[in-house]
Parts: C-alpha cells; sequence; structure tokens
C-alpha cells in the first residue's frame, strides 16, 4: 500500500497547484500543465501499466471539474501515459533533448486534443495563444526538472556564480 | 486456486488494460450516473483542502485590506471630529461675544490671535490686523473677558498687543467696592498685583478691580481681574493686593481693539 502513496502526492500536488499557483504562475494565459508533466515524467521512470493508471487517474482526477469532458480526458491522459512509455522505450534517456522533446511533444499534443474537446471556434488562434505557449512554458518547467535531477543545476555550482 | 494465480501472472498486463478499458467504458456508458459522485468524492479529498485553504489566505488578504481602509477611514473620522469639536468651541465663544458691549465712545474692532510670544508668561500677541485696518499704538485690546493689553507696534497687515502679563505694562487701576486707586503690575514669581494701594483704603477679597481711565491710554471700567490676597507689610504705607486677572492669558484666541468713535 505504501508504494502508492507517490502516486497520491502526486495527485495532491496537481490539485494544489490547479487550486493555488496555476493562476499566479501563468504568463500572459500561458499556464503549467503539470497534471500531463507528471504523467510524461512517471511514464519516463516507471514501468508500462503504472504509467497508464496514473495517466487515467490524473485524467479522472485532475480534470474532476469538467463533467461532461472527464472520460473523454481520462482516456486521452491513459493513452499519452501509455504512449509516452513506448516512445520511452525507443528514446535514449541520457539525452537532455529527447527528455524534453518527449515533454514538449506531449503536452503539445494533449493542450491540442483538449482544445478540439472544449473549443468550438477560433481554435487557430486558441492553439496560438494558449496551448503552444503553455507547452513551451511546461516543458521550460520540465527542462529545469531534468537539470535539478541530473546535477547540472545545484545549490553549490549556483552559490558560486554570486 | 494455482491455475487462477497463474492465470492472472500470465496476463498480468491484458488484465490491467482491461480493467483500465472497463473504467473508461463505464465513464462514457454511466457518466451521469457515475460523474457526478466521483467528482464529489475528488473533490472532497484532493481539492476540498486547498480550497478551503485559498478560501482562508483569500479572506485574510480582504480582512488586511479592509482593516487597512478601515484605519485610514478611522484617522480620518479622529480628524473630522477633532475639527468639529474645535468649530464647536469656536461657536460657544462666538456666541458669547455676540452679546458683548464696547464701553461708551468706543468701536469695537475683531481680531484673530496669530501667535503668542513669551518665556514664561505669554507677555505679547500678535493680532491679524494693522494700519490697514486702522489699528495704531495704543489703543486697548480686551476680549469678553476683560482687558487684555495695548498696542504696542503696528505694521499693515498686523499688530503686537502687549499684555498685561507683561511685567513693563502699567495699568491704572480702582477697586469698584471702594473706589480706591492702584497701578496693576505684573511680576512672573508673584502674578498681577496691584501696587501702590494705600493701607487706609477699604479693600477685601473679591473685590472686583476695573481700569480706572487715568493715563488715558485705558478707558475707565474694564475689568482687570479680582482680590485674591490682601497682605499689610509691618512699616510699608501700601498693601500688597495679589490680583486673579480677569483674562486667561494662556488661552488667547478673539481679541477686540478698542476704537475710539469720537461721539
Amino acid at each position: 500500500m505504501t508504494k502508492f502513496i507517490p502516486y497520491f502526492l502526486y495527485l495532491w500536488l496537481i490539485a494544489m497547484h490547479q487550486v493555488f499557483l496555476a493562476d499566479v504562475t501563468s504568463i500572459f494565459g500561458a499556464k503549467i500543465n503539470l497534471a500531463v508533466l507528471i504523467v510524461l515524467l512517471v511514464s519516463m521512470y516507471k514501468s508500462e501499466i503504472i504509467s497508464v493508471w496514473f495517466g487515467l487517474c490524473v485524467g479522472i482526477i485532475g480534470y474532476a471539474g469538467i463533467t461532461e469532458l472527464s472520460p473523454w480526458i481520462a482516456l486521452v491522459m491513459a493513452v499519452l501515459g501509455l504512449t509516452a512509455y513506448h516512445i520511452k522505450e525507443k528514446l535514449n534517456l541520457d539525452s537532455l533533448l529527447a527528455r524534453v522533446s518527449l515533454i514538449f511533444g506531449g503536452t503539445l499534443v494533449l493542450n491540442i486534443i483538449l482544445l478540439v474537446l472544449e473549443v468550438n471556434d477560433g481554435f487557430l488562434i486558441s492553439m496560438a495563444k494558449y496551448a503552444l505557449p503553455g507547452a513551451i512554458y511546461t516543458t521550460i518547467i520540465g527542462t529545469i526538472f531534468f537539470l535539478i535531477k541530473d546535477n547540472v543545476f545545484t545549490f553549490d555550482k549556483t552559490k558560486s556564480i554570486f | 486456486m494455482n491455475k487462477i494465480s497463474n492465470l492472472f501472472t500470465k496476463h498480468f498486463r491484458n488484465f490491467h488494460f482491461i480493467s483500465i478499458i472497463i473504467i473508461i467504458v463505464v465513464l462514457f456508458v454511466g457518466g451521469k450516473f457515475v460523474n457526478p459522485y466521483i467528482n464529489q468524492t475528488v473533490s472532497f479529498v484532493f481539492y476540498s483542502p486547498f480550497a478551503k485553504m485559498k478560501n482562508a489566505f483569500l479572506e485574510m488578504r480582504s480582512i488586511a485590506a479592509d482593516n487597512a481602509r478601515l484605519s485610514k477611514a478611522l484617522i480620518d473620522l479622529s480628524m473630522k471630529i477633532e475639527f468639529y469639536e474645535e468649530s464647536a468651541l469656536e461657536n460657544e465663544r462666538l456666541r458669547s461675544i455676540l452679546g458683548f458691549e464696547p464701553p461708551p465712545n468706543y468701536a469695537l474692532i475683531p481680531a484673530k490671535v496669530i501667535s503668542i510670544s513669551g518665556e514664561f508668561t505669554p507677555i505679547s500677541a500678535t493680532i491679524n490686523k494693522g494700519s490697514n485696518d486702522s489699528i495704531w499704538v495704543d489703543q486697548p485690546v480686551i476680549n469678553q473677558q476683560g482687558l487684555i493689553g495695548r498696542i504696542s507696534s503696528v505694521a499693515p497687515d498686523f499688530s503686537v498687543v502687549q499684555l498685561l502679563t507683561d511685567p513693563s505694562n502699567r495699568v491704572a487701576a480702582r477697586v469698584v467696592a471702594s473706589r480706591e486707586m492702584g497701578i496693576i503690575k505684573y511680576n512672573t514669581n508673584s502674578g498681577m498685583y496691584l501696587d501702590n494701594f494705600p493701607i487706609q483704603g477699604d479693600i477685601a477679597v473679591n473685590d472686583l478691580v476695573i481700569s480706572s481711565g487715568l493715563g488715558g491710554v485705558y478707558p475707565a471700567g474694564l475689568k482687570v481681574g479680582t482680590v485674591t490676597e490682601v497682605v499689610k507689610k509691618d512699616l510699608e504705607p501700601f498693601y500688597k493686593v495679589k490680583i486673579l486677572p480677569a483674562s486667561d492669558f494662556y488661552s488667547l484666541e478673539e481679541l477686540f481693539i478698542l476704537r475710539e468713535t469720537g461721539e
């Protein structure tokens, strides 16, 4: 049972981000899609089954407010988890560029799918205004995460700059 | 049992995928019935704690903003109350002045005190009327309580009043009851006193002292003060008479200059 605790914490992190931080951290309407970022990160480092289950859970929990689209989003997130896992299997994950590309691609695809599901008019405008900047913003956060994880950014190194 | 266990192990991946597909199908097919419960549970477990925290935080911010706004309003209102209280006091003073009559052959020129000078006691006051308002040196200055002093210097827009509390000022005075006369002087240590009052004269505590009109500066009959103490020293031909001034020289605000009308 304890092995589920980290995933619950991830889900709480996503909920907290949506309640507290999503609006505060948005830049010109572009928001960090933390739910997708965490699903992709879990897919990169965990098994196939966990990736799909976690994607499904994030789809249900992360987008709980959108009642009509809930099943679609749950499906999309589960498929995203599965797809990201299989893409990762074919990628060299030592390469930062590969991981960043996976994050960017995954976020952009999900943002576009969400736009298709939610937006009726002005699809291209919405894509240029929200989906693409959102994907770039999320990718930047993902890149920072990887740099910290790979010890490229450390506290000592940052301190030595100053 | 073993067979089931083996079957589960063999088709572990498929079992999970089938479960996920079933859940998604249930979400699609029974969405209308299932989704509200799922949303309710998810909201309660994951969102509600953070939403409560956010609301509490926003409420605190709003309380802080309200507090700042109310503090400012309180300061504004306090200042307004002070202003109104001051206006009420001024109103009261002006009402008492309304029934104030000048001595015969004199007209009253009202003036406001701009500043008061004096190290220990006020000895001179600057008023907002000058030669442009027909004020000149040696005109007597009074208020509704009694004699205040005389004009000692004049500028076009303001003048200086030498108060009775200036030790160099002298006023010829008379005790109302006995009609005996003396000279009002002021000493920083002992206060106002009636000098040169003969021991043959009749004087008692609470006797009213007014200006006698001698000397040509102050008209007769202006209230100067009341007797508070009469001291007789051996071998001296005069009483030492302490006087309580009629006017409070520490709170002068509105004054009147007496101008002769020549009638």
